[in-house]
């Protein structure tokens, strides 16, 4: 029929190269890449509820209890801080916002890495494997909406093999001090970025929409 | 801010000792904190230490005594912190108590196809070492030098290691694992072994399990010889395991009893038993018939191979594992002939076991119906049986 012909030919027809209206294609690419970083900063961090669970319970007390708040010794500071001021955090360009993000969770991965090789058990092993694995993605992932954002990616290595200017912890109790640190961090920044990508989400231009509307229009 | 002097400094750090040992420990405060002796308080894996167990050593050095320690909580080692008055945590130390490894044992390995060797075995110790162990497969071939590390741990279960290349055939392996923690090491005994004495290979592939035309109480199996026969010199024999649906018991081979639920009790006219019929290496294919079974029945059956006469030995080598089970039912007739089946098949079985309960409910919950019995339903089958006999010898009905 003829409606039929008229909507596939304005489906070829967005899917020519040539079209400028195919700018529209990249912000399509935006939202769902953002829908997508989304999801996979709240499914990180269900999985890390879990692993943290795991491995405060492989440290054994005091660590595992609830409210277990140690100090935070000077040399605890390598760990990339989520404990930013929220005006700060907000008044930066989303650009800003998506780097720091980007370089936060690239040197995080680093030092989880670290952790998987020095780690007792099998089963802890296996969880920071694929807390890994996934981490891995959200850095991928935030790269992507950079990318699709038209935005420049972090320079500097995506991630370094040994984070730069860390001293290995003196001794064990101070390791399990840091160790604590880190996953506390982590979860604070995908707290905070599950936040900011929902506020992007809503940001990505509507042209989207009135492209679709457009091609329909016949 | 200067790269600040930790709060306080505690003796030992992180120390290894054995079950049952005490331990007297010190929490030394930094020069820079205002904070002395009686301001200090221990806890050890976040419970507080009774004050009667410590001791002020100086004017900022408050000790504990631990006597008589047990094994450490977790792996990663017992918390014990020295704390200032408000909670505040100053230093910690970890401690790590328990017991050396024993020597590993039972070690047992497989080669798949003459191409790795797989070999697992068990922790010596019955109880725990609470520490973290380490388990290091060590092999070298016998009277040549060099000791060889196993890489790949954790295949085939928790203590195990595969060592996937570069084993030599005909040569005598020395095999052993070594045990080690921070309280000591303990190596198992040697194991000697040659890679051809330790073959197995994947099962067969290709089960197929069919009827034999109507034959009621038969089954065909056929399958296809693992691919490695082909590639190495040896000769391979096979096992067949069967069972019912909803039974859990194997039955190898084909010698099984019948047993019968119809009338006269117990399996008359079924006793008759089918020997297993290996039929030799077909080509590629190889079969056999199992008979004796029940018809109308589903069976699942697994096939297993074992590899033998390797390059001419006389040896056996280790069963595969068994196939994944293959299921196939037996045909039924109509005329069930004078078989161990309960005559009508399974509905009225169901029937039968329902009626029973409700039997059982009636004798005790209704005081009138002392009759009624299971017995009284078989009666009535068996009558039921004759009349239908004798109505199919007069003919069709008009």
């Amino acid at each position: 029929d003829s409606w039929g012909i008229f909507t596939f030919l304005c489906a070829a027809l967005c899917n020519l190269p040539a079209l400028p209206a195919l700018n529209c294609s990249e912000e399509l690419g935006a939202g769902q890449s953002i829908q997508q970083t989304y999801d996979l900063t709240r499914y990180l961090e269900h999985q890390l509820r879990t692993l943290a669970g795991t491995y405060l319970n492989y440290l054994g007390p005091p660590f595992n209890e609830p409210d277990f708040n140690p100090p935070r010794l000077a040399r605890a500071e390598r760990v990339p801080s989520a404990t930013v001021d929220l005006d700060l955090w907000r008044g930066l360009t989303d650009n800003a916002r998506l780097a720091a993000n980007y370089r936060a969770y690239s040197r995080l991965l680093c030092y989880l890495r670290v952790l998987d090789g020095q780690v007792g058990t099998a089963e802890l092993r296996h969880r920071l494997a694929h807390f890994c694995a996934s981490l891995q993605g959200l850095v991928l992932s935030i790269g992507g909406v950079m990318s699709s954002l038209g935005y420049p990616l972090p320079a500097g290595p995506a991630a370094p093999p040994a984070p730069p200017g860390a001293p290995a912890a003196p001794n064990d109790f101070l390791k399990k001090m840091d160790d604590f640190w880190l996953l506390k961090e982590l979860q604070t920044w995908l707290w905070r970025s599950a936040k900011d990508f929902n506020r992007l989400k809503k940001k990505v231009p509507p042209a989207v929409v009135t492209l679709r509307l457009e091609a329909r229009g016949f | 801010v200067s790269p600040a002097a930790d709060p306080a400094v505690i003796s030992p750090q992180d120390p290894t000792l054995l079950i049952g040992s005490s331990l007297v420990a010190t929490c030394t405060v930094s020069p820079d904190f205002p904070l002395k002796a009686e301001d200090l308080y221990w806890t050890l894996n976040g419970r507080r230490l009774p004050a009667a167990s410590y001791a002020a050593l100086g004017p900022s050095t408050l000790s504990v005594a631990l006597a008589r320690l047990n094994g450490s909580r977790q792996q990663s080692g017992d918390n014990l912190v020295c704390h200032s008055r408000d909670g505040g945590i100053l230093a910690g130390s970890c401690l790590y108590v328990g017991l050396p490894p024993e020597k590993p044992v039972n070690i047992t390995c497989w080669s798949k196809n003459m191409k790795d060797l797989t070999c697992k075995w068990a922790p010596g110790t019955e109880g725990e070492t609470f520490l973290h162990t380490n388990y290091t497969l060590k092999y070298k071939r016998r009277w040549y030098g060099q000791d060889n590390t196993c890489q790949e741990y954790h295949t085939a279960g928790t203590y195990s290691c595969h060592i996937p290349k570069d084993l030599a055939l005909f040569t005598p392996y020395e095999i052993w694992v070594e045990a080690s923690n921070r309280l000591g090491v303990a190596v198992s005994d040697v194991v000697m072994l040659d890679i051809l004495d330790v073959v197995t290979t994947d099962p067969p592939s290709d089960v197929h399990v069919s009827r034999v035309g109507d034959l009621e109480d038969q089954l065909s199996v056929r399958w296809s010889s693992p691919p490695a026969l082909k590639d190495f010199l040896f000769q391979a024999k096979y096992q067949i395991q069967y069972r019912v649906e909803d039974s859990s018991e194997w039955k190898v081979g084909g010698r099984r009893r019948c047993r019968g639920t119809a009338r006269g009790g117990r399996g008359s006219g079924c006793s008759h038993l089918a020997p297993l019929q290996v039929v030799d290496d077909v080509g590629n294919q190889t079969s056999c018939r199992l008979a004796g079974l029940r018809p109308g029945t589903v069976y699942f059956v697994q096939v297993r191979c074992n590899p033998f006469s390797i390059y001419g030995s006389k040896k056996a080598g280790i069963w595969s594992d068994w196939s994944n089970p293959t299921a196939a039912s037996t045909p039924r007739s109509e005329r069930a002939a004078g078989g161990c089946d309960p005559k009508g098949g399974e509905q009225n079985t169901t029937l039968r076991r329902e009626l029973k309960q409700f039997f059982g409910w009636v004798k005790k919950h209704a005081y009138g119906c002392s009759n009624l019995g299971i017995k009284l339903y078989d009666q009535w089958r068996v009558w039921l049986q004759k009349s239908h006999k004798t109505r199919n010898q007069v003919g069709k009905e008009p």
